[in-house]
C-alpha cells in the first residue's frame, strides 16, 4: 500500500487480488446481495485510491481496508435508508430464497449455521464477520470499531451466544 | 477471582449451567482478558465453523470494473504533475546531484584553464565517473521502479564500469522485485559481456530467476554470446515443474543452438 500511496497505483492490483474475496464475503454477509456486495467492494477500492495519502503505514493494510469498508457500508445504508431488519418471526422465513450464504456451504451443519447467521441482527453479524476476516485480531477490530480489545471480545461473545441460540432452534426445526 | 474459581466458572458455562449473574461475571472476565473465548468450548466451535464458511467468488464484471478504474488512475498518475515541481522531497536529491556536478564541472574547468595537461583531464574524468557510479548505486536502492530503471540506464554512461557497478547490476538482476528493472539490468550487463567475470555471473544468474521473461531473455543472451557453459544451468530451468511450457520450448531451442 505504501507503494500505491507513493505514486505507483498499479500495485493496488495486487492488493485487490489478495483481498477481493474476503471483502466480498464481508459485504455479502452483511447486505445479502452479491451484486450490491460487488458494488461495495468496488467503492471500497475507489476510496482506498482516493484517500491513499491517509495511509500512514504504521498499521496493517487489512485493518485500514476494513475501516474504509465499514464506512462505505454505513454510507450505503445512510443513502438508501435501509431499515435494519427485524429478527422476530424469522422462523417463518427460514427457507427464504434470500439467504445467499447457503449457496456456498458444503455440508448441512454449515448450511444451518448460515441460516442462523442470516437471522442475527446486522451489528452482531458484522462483529462475527470482522472477527473472521480480521483473523481474531481483536485489538485491530477495536481500532476499526473505535472501542477497546476487551469490548470487542465481549461483543463477539454476545454475538456467538445469540448465534448458538438461533442455531439450536434451527436444528430443532430441521 | 483466583484461577480455580475462573476454571470452575468456565466449566459451569461449558456445561450450560451458568446463571445470569455468572454470565455477567464471565463477560467481565472476557473483557479483562482473564478468560479467552477459546476456553468456551461450544462457542469456540461456532467461531471455528464461521471461519470455515465458504465465500462467494468475485465475478468477471467486478474484475473488469476494478481494472478499468485502476488503468484510469494509472494514466492520470503518469500525466505531468506540476505540483511535484514544488515538492522538495522529489527535487531535493536531484538538485543536490546537479549542484555537485556543477561544482565538479567548475573545478574541472578551472583546472583545465590553468593546465591543459592530460593527467588532470584523466583525473577529472575519473572523478565524474566515480560520481556517476555513486549516484547510480544509490538510485538502485530507491523504492520506485522508475528510479531504479533510470539508475540502470545511467550505468550505460559509465565508461569501463568498476566491480562495484557490475555487482550492483547483478544484485538488481537477481533480486529486484520488478521484472522490467531486472530486464534492464540484463541489457546493461550485456554491454560488459566481454568480461569473463560478467559472463560467469550471467550464467550463474540463470538458476536464480523465477520470471519466465527474464529466463527467456537470459537464454537468448547465452545464445548470442555462444556461452556453452550455460547449458547445465538452462537444463535446471527445464527440470523445474513450475517453468511454463512455452518457456521450456524456448529454452530447449536455445540449448539446441548452443550444443
Amino acid at each position: 500500500m505504501a507503494k500505491v500511496r507513493d505514486g505507483d497505483p498499479e500495485k493496488l492490483g495486487l492488493l485487490y487480488e489478495r483481498y477481493k474475496r474476503p471483502l466480498l464475503g464481508f459485504f455479502v454477509g452483511l447486505v445479502r446481495d452479491k451484486e450490491l456486495g460487488e458494488d461495495l467492494v468496488q467503492n471500497t477500492f475507489m476510496r482506498i485510491l482516493k484517500y491513499k495519502h491517509l495511509f500512514r503505514g504504521d498499521g496493517d493494510f487489512r485493518t485500514w481496508m476494513f475501516h474504509i469498508a465499514r464506512n462505505v457500508k454505513n454510507d450505503h445504508f445512510r443513502k438508501n435508508k435501509v431499515a435494519h431488519e427485524k429478527v422476530e418471526n424469522w422462523e417463518n422465513k427460514i427457507r427464504d430464497e434470500g439467504n445467499l450464504m447457503l449457496d456456498w456451504q458444503h455440508d448441512d451443519d454449515q448450511r444451518m449455521l448460515a441460516i442462523a447467521m442470516d437471522k442475527l441482527p446486522q451489528d452482531k453479524r458484522e462483529i462475527l464477520l470482522l472477527s473472521k476476516y480480521q483473523e481474531k485480531r481483536y485489538k485491530e477490530i477495536g481500532e476499526i470499531l473505535g472501542c477497546t480489545e476487551g469490548t470487542v471480545k465481549v461483543k463477539v461473545f454476545r454475538a456467538l451466544q445469540d448465534l448458538k441460540a438461533i442455531y439450536h432452534q434451527v436444528e430443532k426445526m430441521m | 477471582m483466583n484461577k480455580n474459581q475462573i476454571d470452575e466458572l468456565i466449566a459451569k458455562y461449558n456445561e450450560g449451567l451458568a446463571d445470569p449473574s455468572e454470565m455477567l461475571q464471565l463477560e467481565h472476565m472476557i473483557e479483562s482478558g482473564d478468560v479467552e473465548l477459546t476456553h468456551l468450548r461450544e462457542l469456540s466451535k461456532f467461531d471455528e465453523n464461521i471461519d470455515k464458511f465458504g465465500e462467494p467468488m468475485a465475478s468477471k464484471s467486478l474484475d473488469n470494473r476494478f481494472y478499468d478504474m485502476l488503468s484510469r488512475e494509472t494514466s492520470k498518475a503518469k500525466q505531468f504533475d506540476f505540483s511535484s515541481w514544488f515538492n522538495f522531497q522529489s527535487w531535493g536529491p536531484k538538485l543536490v546531484v546537479t549542484m555537485v556536478l556543477v561544482v565538479v564541472g567548475f573545478i574541472g574547468g578551472t583546472v583545465l584553464q590553468k593546465n591543459t595537461g592530460g593527467g588532470e583531464v584523466k583525473e577529472l574524468a575519473q572523478e565524474v565517473s566515480g560520481l556517476k557510479e555513486m549516484i547510480m548505486i544509490s538510485m538502485l536502492e530507491k523504492e520506485s521502479a522508475t528510479d531504479r530503471l533510470k539508475a540502470v540506464s545511467l550505468s550505460e554512461e559509465i565508461q569501463g564500469p568498476s566491480k562495484k557497478v557490475t555487482e550492483a547490476l547483478f544484485k538488481t538482476l537477481n533480486a529486484d522485485p520488478s521484472v522490467n528493472v531486472r530486464l534492464a539490468a540484463l541489457d546493461a550487463l550485456h554491454n560488459y559481456a566481454k568480461s569473463p567475470a560478467v559472463r560467469e555471473g550471467l550464467v550463474r544468474s540463470i538458476a536464480q530467476q523465477d520470471s519466465p521473461l527474464v529466463q527467456v531473455a537470459l537464454a537468448e543472451l547465452m545464445v548470442s554470446m555462444q556461452e556453452k557453459s550455460s547449458v547445465n544451468e538452462l537444463k535446471k530451468i527445464l527440470a523445474q515443474r513450475s517453468t511454463p511450457k512455452e518457456v521450456k520450448q524456448r529454452i530447449e531451442e536455445s540449448i539446441k543452438v548452443l550444443i
